[in-house]
């Protein structure tokens, strides 16, 4: 409990100063709860998410960083490993292969690489990963491409 | 590699005590030692740093019955040793060609030649020094840490631990060794070497002594710069703060939980990754899933001394064979 919050909170002055290094990645802590984070990262260049500003929820466990904080995309998002309803993230380095050396900063990073990168092996997004999987890529990024219009762009007008 | 340095520095200064004889020892000592099989040579050696220290202190030049059949024949790869025979300086070339291939296991050519490059600038200067005061400065230290009843054993213990979970982790970053040994010893400052730690990165993270970030396992070492320094100080020095600075360069603090890590904490070296934290949060660790964060491998049970120590003996075989 202690050791969580001691840590969080060299990560959030860790943040403080990294905010110019990763302009890609901006990470919040909630005003009132230092176990609540939300992050707003920018689609990956040269994927259909580029343009995009997506918001993702930590909540952050008592044992952490020996337990892996949990996050989920508020921003909907056409992805094969994210779950298109709940925004779950189907993501190695938040489960089993969590080490407590990661820090939510470094989270942001995983997950902007795996929106580049997606697995369509171990979909969340049963659609997306088909797509991806017959070799539909240009189907794939039409609807991710969309989607990240409709739901990470900033409303024209 | 690192290792080497240490083996020829700590076991001749155990028992050196004048000019030639000291010398000649040295050279049996680590002939005979080079013979036997690896491990048997690093608890022997261990042992004699505890157990015969004293006794062949006081001996002084008893160190003839110390056989030596092939001191020649086998010191191409004993940089050190060589070192310690001729120190006139002629063959500082051959010096640092040996030094820099016993020090790279990967041996790839980049790293070898720029650490011959390096080692060649920076030792040229030293062979010069006196090698009357090698005897002196060094069995002096090394009476001081006797009384110090086994300390000095540990601090080798945590060293030859740091230098063998460095020898995985860093195999081909082995080039700034040299510059190094200048950087940690401000007494002769050298414009030469300057500009080596310009080139190299890392190297100018070298902990000054004022630095807070320097493990507190050195100041040991550091006392020891009151005795004159010669060239052998110098060169196991360097292996010593090359091993430390790159294993426990980072963290003064546990990076898991951020608190302050403490004497205990700074000697701990669970895996042999060479990923440094604190005792609570590595039994923390070993209560929940039991793998290194660093590398995330799981942690031996068996103790991390004996693990690290069994890794270095089987690393140390790589650049002797």
């Amino acid at each position: 409990m202690q050791a969580s919050r001691a840590r969080l909170f060299k990560e959030y002055k860790e943040v403080q100063r990294e905010k110019v290094a990763d302009p890609d990645i901006q990470l919040v802590c909630d005003d009132s709860n230092i176990f609540k984070w939300t992050a707003l990262i920018k689609g990956p260049s040269e994927t259909p998410y580029e343009g995009g500003v997506f918001q993702l929820a930590f909540s952050v466990p008592e044992q952490y960083p020996l337990q892996p904080p949990q996050v989920r995309f508020l921003t909907k998002i056409f992805h094969p490993n994210v779950h298109f309803k709940t925004g779950e993230i189907c993501l190695d380095i938040l489960k089993n292969a969590w080490s407590p050396a990661w820090t939510l900063q470094s989270v942001c990073r995983a997950i902007i690489a795996l929106m580049a990168h997606p697995e369509p092996d171990s979909p969340l997004n049963c659609d997306s990963g088909n797509l991806l999987r017959s070799g539909d890529v240009r189907g794939f990024q039409s609807m991710a491409k969309m989607y990240t219009r409709l739901a990470a762009m900033p409303k024209k007008g | 590699m690192g290792y080497d340095s240490i083996t020829n520095v700590s076991i001749p200064t155990t028992a050196s005590n004048a000019k030639e004889f000291g010398k000649k020892k040295r050279v049996n000592r680590t002939a005979k030692l080079k013979q036997s099989k690896l491990d048997v040579r690093r608890e022997q050696w261990l042992s004699q740093v505890k157990n015969k220290g004293c006794k062949e202190e006081i001996n002084g030049g008893g160190g003839v019955k110390m056989h030596s059949p092939d001191v020649h024949e086998r010191n191409d790869d004993r940089p050190v040793m060589k070192l310690e025979i001729n120190p006139g300086g002629e063959e500082t070339e051959g010096i640092t060609n040996h030094y820099s291939d016993s020090d790279s296991p990967s041996n790839s050519p980049i790293s070898h030649t720029s650490s011959v490059f390096g080692s060649n600038r920076s030792h040229s200067p030293f062979t010069s020094s006196s090698s009357s005061s090698s005897g002196g400065c060094c069995s002096g230290s090394m009476i001081e840490e006797d009384d110090g009843d086994n300390g000095c054993l540990d601090d080798w213990e945590t060293i030859a631990d740091a230098l063998a979970a460095d020898d995985l982790k860093n195999d081909n970053l082995e080039s700034p060794e040299p510059p190094q040994l200048n950087s940690v010893i401000p007494l002769e400052p050298e414009p030469v070497n300057a500009t080596m730690l310009g080139q190299d990165g890392c190297c100018a993270r070298a902990w000054r002594p004022d630095d807070v970030s320097r493990p507190q396992s050195l100041p040991n070492l550091l006392k020891q710069n009151s005795f004159p320094m010669n060239s052998d100080r110098f060169y196991g020095f360097g292996a010593i703060e090359f091993g430390f600075k790159k294993v426990c360069s980072p963290p003064s603090t546990c990076p898991i939980c951020c608190e302050d890590l403490d004497l205990t904490d700074t000697s701990f070296l669970p895996c042999p990754c060479g990923y440094r934290l604190c005792l609570f949060c590595h039994k923390r660790i070993l209560e929940d899933d039991g793998r290194c964060p660093g590398c995330r491998k799981e942690y031996d049970h068996r103790g991390q001394g004996n693990a690290s120590l069994k890794l270095g003996r089987s690393c140390s075989m790589i650049p002797r064979h």
